[in-house]
């Protein structure tokens, strides 16, 4: 399969804030790619610039075979793009929206069909000022896909939605990667990109630090797994590190507890039992075994980057 | 462009035109102040000014009396052929363009030109049912004499050239229309000076003569003077700058705003401004 896009030493600098810094990037056709990042990292930028929004300072870029600053109009005709704000149709219905955005492409779905897709059948001749937000965001999807898209760009799709709407709107997005498109999320929750990503790009301060699929990127930020435990009063440090000198990495909290982070919990746990057995200790007190999960190691990943966000925005 | 592609460009212009002719229908807002506006000056100044204008012969004069609203008419309608498109335009394009309408629409492959194509249409279409309204009125209600052949083709090509004039500037105003909320106020304040200016409420000859090549700038002046040669008596030229109807300038002027200023402001058209 041909890439379904290609970039290379891509670059956008806004005043004194590169915001894509030099970045290369091959998207498989039918794969559903997640682009991860916190806010004002840069994907905004970069996917508006494979959208055809945004000039690029530099690089290559080819969206199925076209440059989207120079052959937009041809590429418009292929691709759907959810923004990640709605558009506010007040006055028309989901049905008359979709009447005329069919219109617009070569081989377009049924309204009927597209109405169905997204769940808005039921909903399909209501004013636009009388949907819901998820509803709204729902007709978006169905409005960019209506015209069979090779490639559809959803920027957050989820944003802003309780648990129960982001359930629906992964159903939705499932129902449309099915169909053989392309699909570019852009998201800056990883629970969303593990749920409907193969692969996954992580961004951060304008550049990919990060390309693979979500096994690979656990492997990549794989982290020590903490024994801890409240020593027993009249404790003292130094014995223990005494007795077991590799324990170098032995952390101390302000309240007293200690933890050690270890690549092999079971064989320190294991020591630890043995050694306080010696002192006829039965229960360590608050022995805990903890790993924090993906979730947490990507906030603490993307915690610290500056924002763009307004650079973005000028 | 191939013939296909400028079928295909004119047939989604005219598709697009009639999602806009629903959604504005649908704004109970837009469509009070933009088409029922001029509908209700024409109404108010025709009902409260019955006087007559003209010297009569029995007075020693040579100009035909006619009603006020005789006078009243040619420039209201002057004001819904230009201020329709301009304030719908202005409007609707500012608030699209900061709440994220256009952005998305520039992602679809509906071509630019029939964008364009589509608003001139709306607005022809709600200029043409205004008009109709003021004609069905002024003569049932106002005693307004409608004009002769020659009158009703120049009433044409006024509301051609004009409605896409506007639309120009309509255009045009939106770049410097600092948000959406800002819209109506930034468009209202030109278009109630150009009334003033334009020779719609007074006539042109009693604005000082630096105003007057103000007006004469814009669309709404030529507009004004051309209808009034299509409702008043031909006598009432003299009263004219130039003492003409003077509607050859009057073409050339709307002409030059249509094939300039809509190459310009279409050029420099900003598509997305919600960030």
């Amino acid at each position: 399969m041909p890439a379904a896009i290609s970039i290379r030493g891509v670059s956008k600098r806004y005043g004194p804030v590169l915001a894509v810094n030099d970045i290369d990037l091959e998207i498989e056709s039918g794969q559903v790619y997640a682009l991860l990042g916190p806010n004002g990292a840069g994907k905004t930028t970069l996917i508006e610039i494979l959208e055809g929004y945004r000039q690029r300072d530099a690089g290559e870029v080819s969206v199925l075979g076209y440059d989207p600053q120079r052959q937009r109009g041809e590429l418009n005709r292929k691709v759907g793009i959810v923004l990640q704000r709605s558009t506010p149709m007040e006055g028309l219905t989901p049905r008359e929206m979709l009447n005329f955005s069919a219109r617009l492409y070569d081989h377009p779905m049924n309204t009927d069909e597209a109405l169905e897709l997204v769940g808005l059948t039921e909903h399909a001749d209501r004013r636009g000022s009388q949907l819901s937000g998820g509803q709204k965001r729902r007709l978006d999807l169905a409005t960019s896909v209506i015209g069979n898209p090779d490639l559809i760009f959803l920027d957050e799709p989820t944003t802003g939605f309780d648990a129960t709407a982001r359930r629906q709107a992964w159903e939705v997005v499932r129902g449309l990667t099915e169909r053989g498109a392309t699909v570019i999320l852009t998201t800056h929750y990883l629970d969303e990109a593990e749920h409907l990503s193969q692969r996954i790009g992580l961004i951060k301060d304008g550049r990919i630090i990060f390309e693979g699929d979500i096994a690979g990127l656990r492997r990549e930020m794989e982290t020590d797994t903490r024994i801890s435990w409240q020593p027993p009063v009249g404790f003292e440090l130094p014995d223990l590190s005494d007795l077991l000198p590799e324990w170098s990495d032995l952390e101390q909290g302000p309240d007293g507890r200690l933890a050690l982070p270890t690549q092999t919990p079971t064989v320190h746990l294991a020591r630890l039992i043995d050694w306080s057995r010696d002192r006829g200790l039965e229960e360590i007190p608050e022995l805990q075994v903890e790993r924090p999960d993906l979730e947490e190691m990507y906030l603490e990943l993307v915690d610290d980057s500056q924002s763009l966000e307004q650079a973005e925005d000028s | 462009m191939s013939a296909a592609d400028t079928l295909r460009t004119i047939r989604l212009g005219f598709f697009y035109m009639v999602l806009n002719l629903k959604t504005i229908y649908r704004q109970p807002a837009a469509l009070f102040f933009v088409v029922a506006f001029p509908i209700m000056f024409l109404v108010i100044f025709s009902s409260l000014l019955t006087f007559e204008i003209g010297i009569p012969e029995e007075a020693g004069g040579n100009v035909p009396v006619v009603k006020f609203s005789q006078y009243f008419v040619a420039g209201i309608m002057g004001v819904a052929i230009f201020g329709t498109s301009f304030n719908l335009l202005g409007t609707s394009l500012a608030i699209q363009q900061f709440d994220g309408t256009l952005k998305q629409l520039a992602a679809t492959p509906l071509p630019k030109a029939s964008f364009f194509i589509g608003l001139v249409g709306t607005a022809l279409t709600y200029t043409f049912l205004q008009l109709v309204i003021m004609l069905i009125l002024g003569v049932a209600a106002y005693g307004i004499e409608l004009p002769d052949a020659n009158g009703w083709l120049t009433l044409i090509w006024i509301v051609l050239l004009g409605v896409p004039a506007g639309c120009v500037l309509g255009i045009a105003i939106t770049k410097v229309i600092p948000s959406a909320n800002a819209a109506p106020a930034v468009i209202q304040a030109p278009f109630i000076i150009l009334q003033f200016i334009s020779g719609v409420f007074f006539t042109l000859a009693s604005l000082p003569s630096w105003l007057q090549w103000v007006a004469g700038v814009f669309p709404l002046r030529w507009i004004a003077q051309g209808l009034r040669s299509v409702f008043l008596p031909d006598a009432y030229r003299y009263a004219e700058p130039g003492m003409s109807w003077q509607l050859e300038l009057a073409a050339i002027v709307l002409v030059v705003w249509i094939v300039a200023g809509l190459g310009l402001s279409v050029l420099t058209f900003k598509w997305d401004r919600s960030g």
